[in-house]
């Protein structure tokens, strides 16, 4: 394989091995905001000086989308994404690879498409300090700044894969 | 082109790519892309996204990662252990017990859980192996941890129940409490299938060897019965907080979660590998259902331009002049062939939303507001049927990679196939008695 194929596949991987470690933890986070919101919520009930908060229920949201968006990369690195094995399941690997180099290109359009609508929608919310309906009333533009770079890492790792694979056909491994 | 023949060409373009193998929610979110381009030109490019909008707004969605970290919780640092061994003691003289234990140890585990996932990797752990080892037949086991896992989405909580409440815009409270006796109900059902089967057939599943059976005195059974105060706490916390309505859905799975991990440290088993696994597989999971929820929601906006509700609505009202009964027969039937080649979750989430708005407007001798909670209750069930049939389930597929080789692909098929005939009558006891489902829900909430 040419080294730069070799180092791209080091360099994404590494990088959504990191990202994904962070997103990861995200899930105590998640946790720790729905316990406040409880927490608040149950302490105004019994009459102490608190007020439920407004916050968590949009905070909560953004923290879920941000967990499973810079997620994916790295879930997709390790192989947890499903897929219909009926056929696939009994092939050699090196006709996975074959298969699999040619229908990367389902996932790399599908991809290509949502960070072009996350690009655009994101130019509109900063352009315009879109926010959100609601009591709390938050800017939606650093949510979607999240979702571009999540649905761009994917993308990457994507083509990481695609290499991946062409590097099993030919024989080797990077 | 009419809109049916491109609603036709959508899904049969997305089978035949889903036999390629590639990622479920490449295959669905590129089939979805491609068809919005196609359509609307320029205007489509932003489906995609709005979806990923669409579902950010899904909130009750978060109990997702809660129940599976807590399924892993449990699973990875053995917490059922000693349940598995209370059941093993106190069904072991019976014909098939084990396997009765087992199915009893899923419903267990389906009251603290809104997932299959959990039982199935508890199921495969602690059961599966022991049952093996016991010269149980191979189908019976894997058939008995597939259906018995599947349990997980019918009995309160259930996120299959929070995707539909979301699809239907129905009470989630009401949809898991109309669940919780079909669930039992149907439990019972696998109970009395096994115990037949297994009386008739000895071979299948073998009484516990006397001898074994005189090691454990009275007193010792007694105190094995302590390990269900463990789901009776979880459910508990759960559940009164939420129908009482101190705390939401959401906050309610928190809640189970953490009081998972309390009774694992409890336990000293919540070790540090326990922590990373649990984790690691949690983000895994959650990952890949958010992102075939996503392609699908996709897939189900291109659906909506084309105006598909009311092409159905047509296709069986107008063209067919089906009656309401023959109506639903027929969706079921529809969904069980879908459920079986394609992600049921991806159903769920595109044909869901065509189905329900008809479903409301039938006349099947229910007031509109019980008819949604009771069909939530029916699709569940259909939904289940498809985690078990194959070529595609996720009962399937997990089931796959978990069990020791010897089991071999066509015991794994096979063995569903008993199971999800009990189902089918389960399905159709529902039917034709909706009080079984609706009973729970009006006599808690109807006051």
């Amino acid at each position: 394989m040419p080294r730069w194929a070799i180092a791209y596949v080091r360099v994404v991987d590494g990088l959504n091995r990191r990202v994904g470690r962070f997103a990861m933890y995200l899930l105590f986070v998640l946790m720790g905001i729905l316990l406040w919101s409880s927490a608040t919520k149950i302490g105004s009930d019994l009459g102490l000086p608190v007020n439920p908060s407004l916050w968590t229920l949009e905070m909560a949201q953004f923290v879920m989308v941000a967990y499973y968006i810079l997620g994916g990369p790295y879930s997709m690195q390790i192989g947890s994404h499903v897929r219909m094995d009926l056929l696939y399941g009994d092939w050699s690997p090196a006709r996975k690879a074959w298969f699999d180099a040619f229908t990367i290109v389902l996932v790399l359009v599908f991809l290509s498409v949502l960070v072009y609508g996350a690009i655009d929608s994101t130019a509109y919310s900063i352009q315009y300090n879109e926010r959100n309906p609601s009591a709390w009333r938050p800017y939606l533009w650093p949510i979607k700044v999240v979702m571009c770079a999540g649905f761009l890492l994917m993308l990457l790792q994507s083509v990481s894969l695609f290499l991946r694979d062409i590097a099993a056909i030919r024989g080797v491994e990077i | 082109m009419s809109h049916e023949m491109i609603a036709i060409l959508m899904f049969s373009t997305m089978l035949v790519m889903m036999m390629t193998g590639q990622r479920v929610f490449g295959v669905i979110g590129f089939v979805a892309v491609v068809a919005a381009l196609w359509l609307w030109g320029t205007g489509g490019e932003g489906l995609a996204f709005g979806a990923a909008m669409k579902l950010m707004k899904w909130y009750p969605l978060l109990t997702l990662p809660m129940f599976v970290f807590m399924g892993y919780v449990m699973s990875e640092s053995r917490l059922a252990d000693d349940l598995y061994r209370m059941f093993h003691v106190w069904f072991g003289p019976v014909p098939g017990g084990l396997a009765i234990g087992t199915i009893l140890l899923m419903v267990l585990i389906s009251a603290m859980n809104g997932l299959s996932v959990a039982g199935m990797a508890i199921g495969a752990t602690i059961a599966l192996p022991e049952l093996l080892r016991r010269n149980y037949d191979k189908q019976m086991v894997t058939g008995v941890i597939q259906a018995g896992s599947s349990l997980g989405i019918l009995i309160p909580p259930s996120v299959v129940l929070v995707l539909y409440a979301m699809i239907a815009r129905a009470p989630v409270g009401q949809l898991w409490l109309a669940g919780a006796i079909p669930g039992l109900m149907m439990a019972a059902m696998f109970v009395i299938y096994i115990w037949a089967r297994c009386g008739l057939q000895p071979h299948l599943g073998p009484v516990l060897p006397e001898e074994e059976r005189a090691e454990i005195d009275f007193r010792h059974k007694v105190r094995l019965l302590g390990a269900g105060l463990l789901p009776l706490t979880i459910f508990l916390t759960m559940m009164v907080p939420f129908v009482n309505g101190w705390t939401s859905l959401v906050e309610s799975s928190v809640v189970g979660a953490l009081v998972t991990v309390g009774a694992a440290v409890w336990k000293r088993r919540f070790t540090r590998e326990v922590f990373e696994t649990a984790t690691r597989n949690t983000l895994a999971i959650s990952c890949m259902f958010m992102w075939i929820i996503l392609a699908a929601l996709t897939f189900g906006a291109v659906f909506d331009g084309l105006g598909a509700v009311r092409a159905i609505e047509g296709l069986f009202v107008d063209r067919l002049a089906l009656s309401a009964w023959e109506i639903l027969i027929l969706m079921q039937l529809s969904y069980l062939v879908m459920g079986m080649f394609l992600d049921d979750t991806a159903m769920l989430v595109i044909v869901a939303p065509l189905y329900v708005p008809l479903v409301a407007t039938l006349d099947l001798g229910l007031p509109r507001d019980q008819v949604l909670i009771w069909y939530g209750v029916l699709y569940t069930i259909t939904c289940q049927i498809a985690y078990l049939t194959p070529p595609f389930g996720y009962n399937l597929f997990l089931m796959r990679a978990m069990t020791p080789p010897e089991i071999r692909l066509r015991d794994i098929y096979l063995s569903a196939f008993p199971f999800v005939g009990v189902m089918i009558l389960a399905l159709i006891l529902l039917m034709a008695f909706p009080g079984i489902a609706l009973w729970l829900p009006e006599t808690v909430y109807g006051r």
